[in-house]
């Protein structure tokens, strides 16, 4: 008697519960963080939604119907994002998974399979979009005081909204798997998170929220309103899903839009269903075959390295570090999207037109200087996180290599953190640089940022790579598994803290500046040494930490 | 109870097997030999269902694997060189999950579980977390889980890797028994010496195709030699000559 297909989740149940029971070092510490941080932002969206409902309820029909824009808007850029991490999960759970051998194996009809796979692609693609919306729905429903069937309506409308946008990407997993080669999927991939955050830059740049801060431009309101609500286009499940909530807010019942929603989600199961019976098993076997290696040659980076003054060992770690990275697309692709969102954060300093708030416009700038700096600062902690921490783990099961080869793990682990340093100090270099460029901070504060930054990235860097050496996760499937580890949560603690003693020790004594220069009153001498006092500290506590990361590192490895 | 007929896979233009026919009747231990990259784990891939075949068909206990997957994977047993196991499940979870796969189900799934870890010395470890487990341990629990369901045909690809010498002594006499039951086995191996002792038949398959079949008799007299050990036999059969170059290298 065949099992029913949710008999095939079973082994993530059985392991999740077994996680449970069994706990590691470091687990309540990650669960407390984790579960801290999303409260947190559970929290902080409850309380957003709920203050924005509540005060567009005072605007009468004009509140209702930004009300009901918002929703199509929300429910708009969820079904991109779903159907974006639809594509990729199912890439992975379908083709990719190691477990696939073993129930591909075994005697399971293919409908099975899939139901289960799909479940498990759906759990993993929306489990975020279902935590976001939670907290969200529940403070508009709140604040518009809306019936009990609201909270049944919206999860009974959430659940065949995230279908739909899945079912579409993993089908598309399913055609490309099966129209190129196998070995190509990831790239695919690669070129599918560009699309998407090309996307998003698109979208920011279509809607141009900044004229709302034009006063003059008032009387644009209503084409502002009109291109907000011109992508809410009647066809998508976006706007249904929008639409019946609306109507399930105020009370009543908008059964159309609803039964497009779940008519559309249960045809496109069956659909992409009978369609993985048909071709799964095809685009499974291609995905077998080896990936090629991408970059076979790169005789440009080995001459660039060999002009370099490093010795023959650091510059054969440079070259095989470099040569993994750029043959791992899961890092590139990671890498992109991080960086095309620095570019859309880069773009809002751009349109951002501060001086036509009066009086407040240098200080708002000032104060934005240090928001930036503290952004910086985050954002070089999370590159560090996600790429160099797990430096010393990505050695693997080769580390036996180095560890046999004659070359002192000193040796090894600055290489290490030269190579992580570079790129992140670029990074967030050009990212301060152009942001404080762009807003016209005062030039003191440019060069006080540009220098923090600095020392920010050889201490958060040097954090990152000792800490790796610390805690590493030889066994870890991939990077963002070494990320996650207790080792990983641990030199986030320790990193967000560093950030915010510096921008603390820094922006103290920079206001006390700014406030002397703008009034121009001198400084005393007092107020100087206490400046140079918090400056001092700010730098030692900076190589305090880089000393310290790079010294437990090379101490736990030797 | 195994036959393959003509199976064939490319890859691009690369022929990774190339019209290979099979055939294991039940009770035989058909030993699957070949240099590194000949197209032994691509074949037993192919028979697994694990690969779909570029052409070419797959028989196991009767029903054809392309027309009847679930019947024909019903009836096999699969042991891969890199076998995958959940490693959050402890052994008796992932023992209990791979039967009902099989469809053992019901209340004596508990106590074929134990006897096959019994079996395979695994008892003490049942309710351990898989991921602490030694590769011959796992290497023992994938076996267990291989013949947990009374399978009629059994492939198995390199055995022998990671085995103490106690393991593998264990390995061959349960599959010895299995198919002195009626039990037929496929199993590609490096070890020729474990081919030499255990196997009814040989393939030995270069290059994507077959090129030499028979007992260990057939073969050495194939090779010119009827007093030759297998490893001499194999050498000659694959072409694996050459080592005079050593001394120069060296």
């Amino acid at each position: 008697m065949p099992q029913p297909f949710p008999y095939l989740l079973l082994p993530s149940i059985w392991a999740s519960r077994n996680r449970a029971h069994r706990r590691e070092r470091g687990d309540l510490l990650r669960a407390l963080l984790f579960g801290g941080i999303a409260a947190l932002v559970a929290v902080a969206i409850f309380v957003a939604a709920f203050w924005i409902a509540w005060q567009l309820a005072d605007y009468a029909e004009l509140g209702d119907y930004l009300l009901r824009i918002g929703l199509s808007w929300l429910f708009l850029s969820f079904l991109s994002f779903l159907a974006f991490s639809g594509v990729v999960t199912a890439l992975s759970t379908f083709f990719l998974s190691d477990d696939m051998r073993l129930l591909l194996a075994a005697p399971i009809a293919a409908h099975r399979l899939f139901h289960a796979r799909f479940l498990r692609t759906l759990a993993h693609s929306s489990w975020m979009v279902i935590v976001f919306l939670a907290p969200l729905l529940l403070g508009i429903g709140l604040a518009r005081c809306a019936p009990l069937s609201f909270y049944g309506v919206a999860l009974l409308t959430i659940v065949p909204f995230s279908i739909i946008p899945v079912a579409l990407g993993t089908a598309a997993t399913l055609v490309l798997v099966n129209v190129f080669p196998a070995r190509r999927a990831r790239d695919i991939l690669m070129l599918m998170g560009l699309l998407f955050a090309a996307s998003i830059v698109i979208l920011l740049r279509y809607i141009r929220p900044e004229r709302l801060l034009r006063v003059e431009s008032l009387p644009d309101i209503t084409a502002f309103f009109a291109t907000l609500q011109s992508p809410v286009t009647p066809l998508l499940p976006s706007f249904w899903a929008g639409e019946t909530l609306f109507a399930s807010l105020r009370g009543g019942r908008d059964l159309l839009h609803f039964g497009a929603l779940w008519t559309t989600a249960l045809m496109l199961v069956v659909v992409v269903g009978a369609a993985y019976e048909r071709w799964h098993f095809a685009g499974f076997s291609n995905a077998q075959e080896a990936r090629k290696a991408r970059f076979t040659r790169l005789h440009a980076l080995d001459r660039a390295a060999e002009r370099l003054p490093l010795s023959t060992v650091r510059r054969h770690l440079l070259i095989k570090d470099l040569k993994m990275f750029l043959r791992d697309v899961s890092q590139w692709s990671q890498l992109l999207l991080l960086l095309a969102l620095m570019l859309v954060y880069l773009y809002n300093f751009r349109v951002l037109d501060l001086e036509r708030i009066p009086y407040m416009s240098g200080i708002v700038k000032n104060v934005y200087a240090f928001v930036n700096l503290g952004m910086a600062g985050f954002v070089m902690a999370t590159v560090a996180v996600r790429f160099v921490f797990p430096g010393v783990s990505s050695e693997g099961a080769a580390f036996w290599i180095i560890r046999s080869a004659p070359i002192s793990m000193r040796d090894f682990l600055w290489s290490k953190f030269w190579i992580g340093l570079v790129p992140v100090l670029l990074l967030s270099e050009v990212l301060t640089v152009a942001a404080n460029e762009l807003l016209g901070v005062d030039p003191f504060l440019k060069v006080v940022a540009a220098i923090a930054i600095v020392f920010m990235s050889f201490a958060l860097v040097g954090l990152a790579t000792g800490l790796g050496a610390r805690y590493p996760r030889f066994a870890a499937d991939n990077a963002s598994q070494v990320a996650g580890s207790f080792g990983g949560i641990a030199f986030m603690v320790i990193a967000v803290l560093f950030v915010l003693v510096t921008i603390a020790l820094l922006g103290w004594p920079s206001s006390v500046y700014l406030f002397h220069q703008t009034r121009r009153i001198p400084l005393d001498g007092m107020r100087q040494a206490q400046i140079a006092a918090s400056f001092a500290a700010a730098t030692f506590v900076s190589l305090a930490a880089w000393w310290f990361g790079m010294r437990t590192g090379v101490r736990a490895l030797e | 109870m195994i036959a393959t007929h003509d199976l064939v896979k490319t890859y691009g233009s690369f022929t990774a097997v190339d019209g290979v026919s099979l055939e294991v009747p039940a009770g035989e231990i058909h030993g699957f030999l070949g240099p590194n990259g000949a197209g032994k784990t691509t074949t037993i891939r192919m028979i697994a269902g694990l690969l779909k075949p570029t052409s070419g068909r797959v028989i196991v206990n009767g029903h054809d694997l392309a027309g009847q997957p679930e019947r024909a994977k019903a009836s096999l047993g699969f042991i891969p060189d890199r076998p995958f196991i959940y490693e959050k499940l402890t052994a008796g979870e992932f023992l209990r999950f791979h039967g009902g796969l099989y469809g053992v189900d019901g209340p004596g799934v508990g106590d074929r579980v134990r006897e096959m870890l019994e079996l395979f010395e695994l008892t003490k470890w049942e309710d351990e977390l898989v991921e602490s487990f030694s590769h011959g341990m796992k290497q023992r629990l994938v076996m267990c889980a291989a013949f947990l369901h009374r399978p009629q045909a059994v492939l198995v690809d390199e055995p022998m890797v990671g085995l103490d010498p106690r393991g593998a002594r264990l390995i061959k006499e349960v599959f010895r028994r299995m198919a002195s039951r009626g039990v037929a086995i496929l199993m590609s191996t490096h070890t020729l010496e474990v081919a030499q002792e255990m196997c009814d038949r040989i393939s030995i398959i270069l290059k994507g195709k077959i090129i030499a079949r028979g007992t260990v008799a057939d073969l050495r007299a194939m090779a010119g030699d009827p007093n030759d050990q297998l490893t001499a036999v194999f050498l000659k059969l694959t072409g694996g000559g050459g080592l005079q170059e050593i001394d120069e290298i060296v």
